[in-house]
């Protein structure tokens, strides 16, 4: 596949998000994120996780300064502007977000309705370049003999690689996934941070996920956040987060709750 | 690892719960006091039904006191003559066509209606409440005043009854549809909005095939509903079997009427069985 797009910048300056409920969620976070890097967001939950990747393609909106994806800003941005955006960030969920009762194939070119006119979506009339731009993606993610069963048939794992295979339709240059792993076993998860992995490296997409344990997010991210109380409170190599970069985050020192249970098995 | 005899309660102590020191006794909390409410409520219900049952004169005696008349009818009734089946053949037929093409254009108008009227899949605050607005004023008439209204301004006949069904079917199956709608998982919907679909593309895309088995389910019941509702609004002249009812009821022909009766009641009963044959098929 020919993700010949240049992977974008992510630039974070001074950016605020205050809910409607008063809640926090960022406060003044200042960052630059490169193309091609691959970075991982750790934090309590209630860190602004969540809220610092969800910004990033307007799912959440900032309420102080500016995000700029690209040379586009984000700050205020509506309508056709936003979901140009969009179309070049792919995200992944939790949850796997995938319409459960319909074929992988449709979850798939769900990837390409930016691209896709109205009266083709009504009609679920695909573009033959778009079905192959999506076989060709679910084939990257080893799921393609998959195509055309129902989406609720499939494991955990293989729904999580489905979505994934659905943000490569898109050809993004920046995937964001928040908290890939949290629905899955550590077997699994292995895998699905291995794809995002390898998207990375591969097709040279940033790729922003946060995670839950830090075994992961320290093997996985070349970079790592930090966030607490909405605060960036770490950003460096995974190496260099030592046991009290970790009290810094999480306000308390290392247990086994924070790392993957039993990952030896799926070491690589 | 320390085993504790669990099994053997310290000597003295009663066995089961453990015991506490008199010093750590809390009160546990007071269950709430519910009974004057629902003593207010009783009365209240009492008080509704009684007031009902005087103000229509509802006297069981009547029933009584005609129950010569009665009898004579219930008599007639229970004698159903069979050789009028061939003469019903027409209505029935008529009532069907009426349910099938009332079942039609309903549940198609009812599709995008129902998008537009929930929550989950209409962003537009404004938009919505217009729908959901007009879509209350349509179900709060009932199929039978639907059907006067047209029968006197179309005139008798099935066309009339075929609108009073739209009608109806609209109102039922939009309800039904934007609830399902609401209680459905937005996960694909999110995903498809995150990537830059628009909100028309993400709902086409991602929630009709979820909504697809309630809507199917949906269309089955509502023809089920026409049934019912075509004989019943023929009585006012709408076409159908109703109108043949109002017919020999007037001529007192009640061996005529429970002919009826009962092929409707088989009528229904072969829909029931079809239909919870075809939804279980339809929700594996």
């Amino acid at each position: 596949m020919s993700q010949a797009q240049q992977a974008a910048d992510i630039a974070f300056d001074h950016v605020g998000v205050t809910y409607p409920n008063g809640f926090v969620g960022l406060d003044d976070i200042t960052l630059r994120i490169g193309g091609g890097e691959m970075v991982a967001v750790v934090g309590l939950s209630g860190a602004g996780k969540s809220t610092l990747v969800r910004t990033i393609n307007g799912l959440v909106p900032i309420s102080s300064g500016q995000i700029t994806v690209g040379d586009v800003g984000l700050k205020g941005l509506r309508g056709k502007g936003l979901r140009t955006v969009r179309s070049e960030i792919g995200m992944i969920f939790q949850s796997f977000n995938l319409a459960k009762r319909t074929t992988v194939i449709n979850n798939v070119l769900m990837g390409r309705l930016y691209h896709t006119p109205a009266w083709r979506a009504l009609l679920a009339a695909w573009k033959r370049d778009d079905v192959e731009l999506a076989m060709q993606a679910l084939e990257r993610v080893e799921i393609v003999h998959k195509a055309y069963a129902k989406a609720s048939e499939l494991s955990g794992g293989q729904q999580q690689r489905v979505a994934i295979a659905r943000s490569l339709a898109q050809r993004p240059r920046v995937i964001l996934a928040d908290e890939p792993t949290a629905s899955l076993d550590p077997p699994t998860s292995h895998v699905v941070m291995r794809d995002l992995q390898r998207i990375n490296a591969d097709l040279g997409i940033t790729v922003v996920v946060n995670l839950h344990f830090l075994d992961l997010a320290r093997r996985y991210g070349q970079r790592l956040l930090g966030l607490r109380e909405g605060r960036l409170v770490f950003d460096g190599p995974g190496a260099d987060a030592d046991e009290g970069v970790f009290e810094s985050i999480y306000g308390r020192s290392l247990t086994a709750e924070d790392m993957l249970p039993g990952h030896q098995q799926a070491a690589v | 690892m320390t085993t504790f005899p669990i099994a053997v309660p310290p000597p003295g102590d009663a066995p089961g719960i453990a015991t506490r020191h008199p010093d750590e006794h809390r009160p546990w909390p007071h269950k709430p006091r519910t009974w004057p409410r629902a003593l207010v409520i009783a009365a209240v219900i009492c008080a509704l039904t009684a007031w009902s049952a005087i103000a229509i004169q509802f006297d069981p005696a009547t029933l009584i006191r005609n129950a010569h008349n009665a009898s004579r009818t219930l008599v007639q009734l229970f004698q159903p003559d069979y050789t009028f089946i061939p003469d019903t053949a027409g209505a029935l037929l008529e009532t069907v066509q009426m349910a099938v093409i009332g079942t039609a254009v309903s549940v198609a108008l009812a599709l995008p209606i129902s998008f537009l009227a929930s929550r989950v899949t209409n962003p537009s605050t404004v938009v919505l409440g217009v729908a959901r607005f007009i879509m209350n004023v349509i179900r709060s008439i009932p199929d039978l005043l639907y059907a006067a209204v047209f029968v006197t301004v179309i005139g008798t006949g099935a066309i009339s009854g075929v609108f009073a069904l739209v009608l109806f079917d609209l109102g039922i199956m939009v309800k039904l549809i934007s609830e399902a709608l609401d209680g459905l998982d937005r996960g694909g919907q999110e995903a498809a909005l995150a990537s830059g679909a628009t909100w028309l593309k993400a709902d086409r895309i991602a929630m009709l095939p979820e909504v697809a088995p309630s809507y199917i389910s949906q269309t089955i019941y509502v023809f089920e509903l026409n049934i019912r509702a075509s004989t019943v609004i023929g009585l006012v002249g709408a076409g159908g079997l109703g109108m043949l009812i109002d017919k020999v009821r007037t001529f007192y022909q009640y061996h005529y009427l429970s002919t009826i009766i009962l092929e409707v009641l088989v009528i229904i009963l072969a829909l029931e069985l079809l239909s919870s044959a075809s939804r279980k098929r339809l929700l594996i």
